[in-house]
């Protein structure tokens, strides 16, 4: 169970952590794939106005499940914590480290 | 320094400055009678919750760049300084993701916290010094911007609009500490959006755009006039390294800035941090993209019109003067400045809390609390003076200073507090050796200080993106090789990390237990040391 949180959380941050460079560095795409470029949206071309939907809308999506998977893997490490009868540093410990 | 915007009643100018600081010194007062602790002071108890949160983040992240500097560059940039500035969200959920719940979860008032209980005294000295000077760097730019509004408002010389802008704005942000500094950049930030999201509806109206109705996203209409008369507004224009290289300097640096992690840290729980980075997306999305909209405004009056817009920092102001009425345009000018207050109030906090908190705790370890909130409070107000004395001879573009200051942070800091939560091999010394001679050479790569040593050219060099490409992953890629020699010499054994020093590490992540080879692996932190150096490399080639 330690071993499979451990790579839980590796997983997540690494998952995460490009999800979130994707969203907010999303021209990179339209550089890298010129033949992507062309196509209009809302006026726009897609090239100019998908970037910012990304960077806004797309970016919130991606926080928004972070927020949830993160917040249960939390309680994961808690439950597990308090099953090993260990006591774990949260946001009411009183203290710092 | 003259202008080409002036409200031609100046009361209105005044009217619309004595609210916006009313309001202000009102929450400070407010917030003041709440102060009682340390934890009060710098991270308002641990007790903001998350729409206020999310509030102040983007309010503190939205300068008053995005009303000024900005839209001058996209004028000068067009859309790859649109690309440049979208990529600024990421900055706090990452922050989050990659160690803000975790400092969060050890009640750090500041990154400084961490490292000096992850590596000592040495490293926090080194570290809290190059924040420091970059907080310092950042207020300084906006205070220059405060100082421009109040001489366009009021038509008054700039440097006595600076003074008056300086004393009125370390006023109140002394007044109120953290709680004042968050409940003010949340109110800051509604204002500034409504100032310049609704005006700018009245102004696509006035051009002819259908939509009006929401200018964040409805001005498509006006792309096929835009083009006619500006083809190349649209061009990417540059190749992949370019876009690349806004990874290094401007997602990395911001990643570490002392004052956007501070916002983390006072929310009312780890939960609900993760909560304010969802709103504060959804709320710097809806500023963010008026600016857009109001870049692509300015760009498309100069091409429909044939007027000029000699001073390009002021496209917003002089668009509202055009179409709107004055008083509207006062409004707007309130706008800029609640994105300036909201910014210098995080920078001051923070250079409050790296001085009072990290730096005297280390100095004088015996230092009572109460004693230490006081020199807290001394170091805010002298944070705020130097940063107006600086802004007597200002830089040319307002946002150049702010930009550059990040490629430098991401030089310094970012390594080390981002290895430092997730890498137990991570050495004392090697992060002060390293952050040092990397920061030393954005330093000297950049065109501000030595201009016959520059990597690459024109506002690439500039604005630190050519030289953060180069200093930033050499940064890592020196502080990975250096710690894994050093904790290998017996010699150095001093430097190397402690027992305890590693226990940190388990419990910020929420492990209950210790795990020696947890987060202590040698393979991977070596292929990303050799992933940095080849990118270091590609960086050194020249710029086309």
């Amino acid at each position: 169970m330690k071993e499979k949180l451990y790579k839980k959380e590796i997983w997540i941050t690494i998952i995460f952590s490009f999800l979130l460079m994707l969203t907010g560095h999303f021209a990179s795409i339209f550089v890298l794939f010129p033949s992507l470029k062309g196509a209009m949206m809302w006026g726009f071309p897609i090239e100019y106005i998908v970037p910012i939907l990304m960077g806004w809308f797309g970016m919130m999506v991606v926080c928004f499940v972070m927020a949830i998977v993160c917040n249960q893997f939390d309680d994961d490490m808690e439950a597990y914590a308090k099953t090993q009868g260990q006591q774990v540093m949260t946001d009411k410990t009183k203290g710092s480290v | 320094m003259g202008n080409e915007f002036a409200i031609t009643n100046v009361w209105i100018g005044v009217v619309v400055v004595v609210i916006l600081f009313a309001i202000c010194y009102l929450i400070g007062w407010y917030s003041s009678k709440m102060t009682t602790s340390e934890e009060d002071f710098y991270a308002a108890g641990f007790k903001i919750g998350p729409v206020t949160n999310g509030l102040g983040m983007a309010a503190t992240w939205a300068s008053l760049a995005t009303f000024l500097g900005v839209i001058a560059l996209i004028a000068k940039l067009q859309v790859p300084f649109v690309y440049l500035w979208i990529q600024w969200a990421i900055s706090i959920p990452l922050l989050t993701l990659l160690y803000g719940t975790s400092l969060r979860r050890m009640k750090a008032f500041t990154p400084g916290v961490f490292i000096k209980a992850r590596y000592g005294k040495g490293a926090t000295l080194t570290i809290a010094c190059w924040m420091i000077l970059i907080m310092i760097m950042y207020a300084l730019g906006q205070m220059i911007g405060l100082g421009q509004a109040f001489e366009m408002l009021f038509g008054i010389p700039y440097n006595i609009a600076l003074v008056i802008a300086g004393i009125a704005t370390v006023g109140y942000i002394t007044l109120g500490g953290m709680y004042g500094a968050s409940y003010n950049a949340a109110f800051q930030m509604v204002l500034m959006t409504i100032a310049m999201i609704v005006p700018m509806g009245a102004i696509m109206k006035s051009m002819g755009s259908s939509g009006w109705w929401f200018p964040p996203l409805a001005y498509g209409d006006m792309v096929p006039a835009m083009l006619k008369v500006l083809p190349t507004f649209f061009d990417m224009k540059y190749d992949i390294r370019w876009y690349f290289a806004l990874i290094p300097a401007f997602t990395l640096g911001p990643v570490a800035l002392p004052h956007l992690a501070m916002r983390v840290f006072t929310s009312s729980s780890v939960k609900n941090a993760r909560w304010a980075v969802v709103w504060f997306v959804l709320f710097l999305g809806l500023l963010f993209s008026g600016t857009y909209t109001s870049g692509f405004a300015g760009n498309y009056f100069v091409a429909t019109t044939g007027k000029t817009i000699a001073k390009a920092d002021q496209t917003l102001l002089i668009l509202n003067v055009f179409y709107n009425p004055v008083w509207v345009a006062a409004f707007v000018m309130g706008g800029a400045l609640a994105a300036g207050l909201s910014t210098v109030g995080g920078n001051l906090m923070a250079i409050s809390g790296l001085v009072g908190n990290d730096l005297l705790s280390i100095m004088a370890p015996s230092m009572d609390s109460k004693t230490r909130i006081k020199w807290g409070f001394v170091a805010l107000a002298m944070g705020g003076v130097i940063a107006v004395l600086l802004a007597f001879k200002p830089p040319k573009f307002l946002v150049t200073s702010i930009l550059w200051a990040f490629g430098l942070l991401a030089s310094t800091a970012t390594p080390g507090i981002l290895l430092g939560v997730w890498w137990k091999e991570a050495n004392k010394l090697a992060l002060i050796v390293s952050a040092n001679i990397c920061g030393l050479i954005f330093i000297i790569i950049s065109p501000h200080v030595f201009p016959g040593i520059v990597v690459g050219k024109g506002i690439s060099a500039a604005l630190g993106m050519s030289g953060g490409l180069v200093t930033v992953p050499l940064s890592f890629t020196l502080f990975i090789l250096l710690s894994l020699v050093f904790n290998r010499m017996p010699a150095l054994k001093a430097w190397a990390p402690t027992l305890e020093d590693k226990k940190v590490i388990d419990r910020i992540h929420g492990w209950g237990d210790y795990d020696e080879t947890r987060y202590n692996g040698v393979v991977w932190p070596s292929v990303i040391a050799v992933v940095c150096l080849f990118i270091t490399i590609w960086g050194l080639q020249p710029w086309s």
